[in-house]
């Protein structure tokens, strides 16, 4: 398995208004590699994301997905979104279905799936996560562990390419957290390629393959998880993980 | 789901192919003449519940027309060799009925002023009438013998008569506003507000008969009302340049005045009276019991499909004013130009009572176009595009109130706009609007009484009707507001359960084991 690059981003800048976001971004993700960036909040974690499945419209710079550029108009925008999956720190779930069509409903709309192949996928990707039993619930009846749970399991059930992760834990109490992050173990070892923003550096440290520390809108430095964390090279990173290991480490 | 959808093309396509049923009197125009009465001014016309005494059905309803206006209706249509058609049409309704050209005549105790004579034509006298005044029999002015006696008095008139403008011939007299029909001034005679009205004999010696507490007042010579041949006569409406108007004058020409005054007396004698005889509730729903069900049949219709199709009209609106203003140059300018009309619509038909809606669509139309809508099917579209508009802008709420991460998610999927709208957006925006279009629904069903300005036989038209020939005006309109109040109260709960059923079940199965694959009974809805 040579380095096959995914995803490849040049000289990616956003700007909101005048507020300029993002900064000459340069990034590589190779198939089956875990990325994380971390990095204080404002500092543009999110906006990459967003700009990398096209939730946000890049102002200027490349992205491209194998060796094809996303930014182009003839682009099929809903295949390559089917193909790099999303989890979001506040869920999402479709409040109108419950938690087996939540998994289903993707497939059979946008990947033409038989219903009844759909939901074979997304039972066994529910159980997976330990969320089978609460196929009949309503979003509005689960903690929000089991929705975050549910939300990796419907986008897993895509078989996607890629999986974005964007601050999947921040939003739990503390007693959920360790649920998801053993969901995430799972399918890191599984071999699927995922880009992670998170708070969570112990857990960033243990499964990435590779880190990136964003400060103000650019990559202030990335590099192995070793190198990262237990030998950064820029007093920002240090600043940075020294707030987040005074805290304590999970 | 499926079944649902299926259900709203099938109601869809109903609409439509009603709106695409031309009248069938427009088409058989040469063989019928149209008549068009109020069917409540008896001795003149009044509605019965059977064809007994010569009486006439009316178009497009169960019930029949008699009266003095019928037996010459039908003397003028067989000179005319046609078949005689009686078109129910509210007083105020009867002259843009007649020049749209839904009715071809105005057989309805009119008399041909110089006013009318402005916008339409008359035939000859069918009848010569007196002016009365009715006054209750224990009352102040029960023995006034002539018009001087009424100063002080609280008199009023029919709107749009001349029995109205005749009170300014009394000195003194307090001219209460006019009154919209019989049945109203009746109820305002008993109730007290008024101390008399304004009539001509044959509606006078009718109310006496039927109602033992009110008197007719005759003024010999001068101590009456001067009135002039143009109001006292009753002529027939005809439109302007009616081809035929010789022939009818030459029918009407036949009848003698001794005939004319057996028929009114017969007339008089055979109009419906009230049956007071055991419990009055009983008594009503047996004689009228049919035309009750019949108007709310038709007001539950009229709301029902009012609301199913103005929904749909307020989903589609809000479905396109929701759509995100992205893409090209030229798709944005579209999409301007189409919501800025979409706000037209809206302001116009909320800013508007729906009554003016009501007549401006039904004899606008064929005024305008000669475009000859089926009574029911402009209800229908009149209340329709009326809900579209109010729920129009709760669909739009509906729509942007959900959370900006359900849009994400779904897109984050894959999925396109219409998809998302489709699987995920709209059936929440749905279930949160629904208790609007509950709302929306109760108002429509008090609401479409005032289509009776286009007489559609509704719940309050016909409740009009009996009150008119029954004189019973209290009992019959309680009646009215219990079936009204019952049809709102079912509805609502009704409605309220399918919310209920719609938000699911309160709790949810665990499936037995967590480790375990189960498959649950419920097939998902995709
Ligand atoms: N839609 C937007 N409009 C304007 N500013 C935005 C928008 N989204 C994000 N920003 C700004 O961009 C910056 C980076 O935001 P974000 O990517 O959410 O940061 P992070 O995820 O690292 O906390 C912040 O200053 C934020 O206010
Ligand atoms: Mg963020």
């Amino acid at each position: 398995m040579e380095n096959e690059k995914i995803i490849t981003v040049a000289h990616l800048e956003k700007t909101f208004g005048d507020h300029q976001v993002l900064k000459d971004i340069n990034l590589e993700v190779n198939r089956g590699e875990v990325l994380s960036i971390i990095g204080a909040s404002g500092s543009g974690k999110s906006t990459l994301l967003r700009c990398i499945n096209l939730l946000e419209q890049p102002t200027s710079g490349d992205i491209k997905f194998h060796d094809q550029s996303i930014l182009t108009s003839d682009f099929d925008m809903t295949d390559y979104r089917a193909k790099v999956g999303m989890v979001f720190q506040s869920f999402n779930l479709f409040n109108n279905l419950n938690v087996l069509q939540n998994c289903v409903i993707g497939q059979t709309t946008v990947l033409k799936r038989d219903p009844e192949a759909a939901k074979k996928v997304a039972l066994e990707q529910l159980d997976k996560v330990g969320m089978s039993p609460y196929v009949n619930a309503k979003p509005a009846q689960l903690s929000g562990g089991q929705k975050q749970r549910v939300g990796i399991a419907r986008a897993v059930s895509m078989n996607p390419e890629v999986l974005l992760f964007d601050e999947p834990t921040s939003a739990l109490d503390p007693e959920m957290v360790d649920d998801v992050l053993d969901s995430m173990r799972a399918l890191a070892h599984t071999g699927l390629t995922m880009i992670l923003v998170t708070h969570e550096m112990a857990f960033a440290r243990d499964i990435s393959d590779h880190v990136v520390f964003m400060d103000q809108g650019v990559i202030a430095e990335e590099g192995s998880a070793q190198e990262i964390f237990t030998n950064p090279q820029k007093e920002r990173t240090q600043t940075f993980l020294k707030r987040y290991l005074q805290g304590g480490m999970r | 789901m499926k079944q649902h959808r299926n259900f709203l093309v099938w109601l869809g396509l109903l609409f439509l192919a009603l709106l695409a049923i031309p009248t069938q009197t427009s088409q058989a125009a040469d063989n019928t003449f149209k008549v068009g009465m109020e069917a409540g001014y008896p001795p003149f016309n009044w509605t019965q519940t059977d064809s007994s005494n010569g009486a006439v059905q009316i178009q497009g309803s169960s019930s029949y027309a008699g009266g003095y206006d019928v037996q010459m209706a039908k003397k003028v249509a067989q000179s005319l060799g046609k078949k005689l058609v009686v078109v129910k049409t509210s007083w105020d309704g009867l002259a843009p009925a007649l020049t749209s050209g839904k009715i071809d005549a105005i057989i309805a105790g009119m008399s041909p002023t110089p006013e009318r004579r402005r916008t339409i034509d008359f035939s000859d006298t069918y009848y010569k009438s007196q002016l009365v005044i009715i006054v209750r029999k224990n009352g102040k002015y029960a023995d006034a013998t002539k018009l001087s006696d009424f100063k002080g008095a609280k008199l009023t008139g029919q709107l749009n008569t001349y029995h109205y403008t005749a009170l300014n011939q009394i000195k003194g007299v307090i001219k209460e506003p006019a009154m919209k029909d019989f049945p109203s001034m009746r109820v305002a005679l008993e109730s007290g507000t008024i101390d008399g009205y304004v009539s001509e004999k044959p509606e006078g010696i009718s109310v006496t008969r039927a109602n033992p507490n009110v008197k007719m007042l005759e003024f010999k010579g001068n101590n009456g009302f001067h009135t002039n041949p143009a109001d006292t006569d009753l002529a027939i409406g005809l439109r302007k340049n009616d081809p035929n108007k010789a022939k009818i004058n030459a029918a009407l020409a036949k009848i003698t005045p001794q005939e004319r005054d057996q028929i009114m007396t017969k007339a008089v004698e055979q109009q419906p009276q009230s049956k007071s005889s055991g419990n009055w509730v009983i008594a009503l729903l047996k004689q009228y019991g049919g035309m009750l069900a019949s108007g709310t049949g038709i007001t539950l219709l009229i709301s029902m499909v009012g609301t199913i199709v103005g929904f749909i009209i307020g989903l589609l609106v809000g479905i396109v004013r929701t759509i995100p203003r992205s893409g090209s140059k030229a798709r944005r300018g579209l999409l301007r130009v189409v919501d800025w009309l979409l706000s037209v619509y809206i302001e116009v038909f909320r800013g508007t009572p729906m009554i003016v809606q009501a007549a401006v669509v039904y004899y606008g139309a064929a005024q305008a176009f000669g475009w000859n809508m089926n009574r029911l099917a402009a209800a229908l579209v009149i209340v329709s595009v009326n809900t579209g508009a109010y729920l129009a802008e709760i669909m739009r709420g509906g729509i942007i109130a959900v959370d900006a991460g359900q849009f994400e998610a779904a897109h984050a999927l894959g999925m396109t706009h219409l998809q998302t709208m489709n699987k995920i957006i709209l059936p929440q925006a749905i279930r949160n609007s629904l208790p609007a279009v509950t709302n929306e629904f109760v108002i429509n069903i008090k609401d479409t009484s005032v289509l009776s300005v286009i007489s559609v036989s509704e719940l309050f038209f016909q409740g009009s009707t009996i009150a008119g020939q029954n004189f019973q005006f209290f009992h019959t309109y309680l009646i009215i507001s219990a079936i009204y109040l019952i049809l709102t109260f079912t509805i609502t709960r009704i409605l309220r359960a399918i919310e209920k059923h719609m938000a699911g079940p309160q709790n949810y199965n665990l499936m037995a084991n967590q480790d375990q694959v189960s498959v649950p009974k419920n097939n998902p809805e995709v």
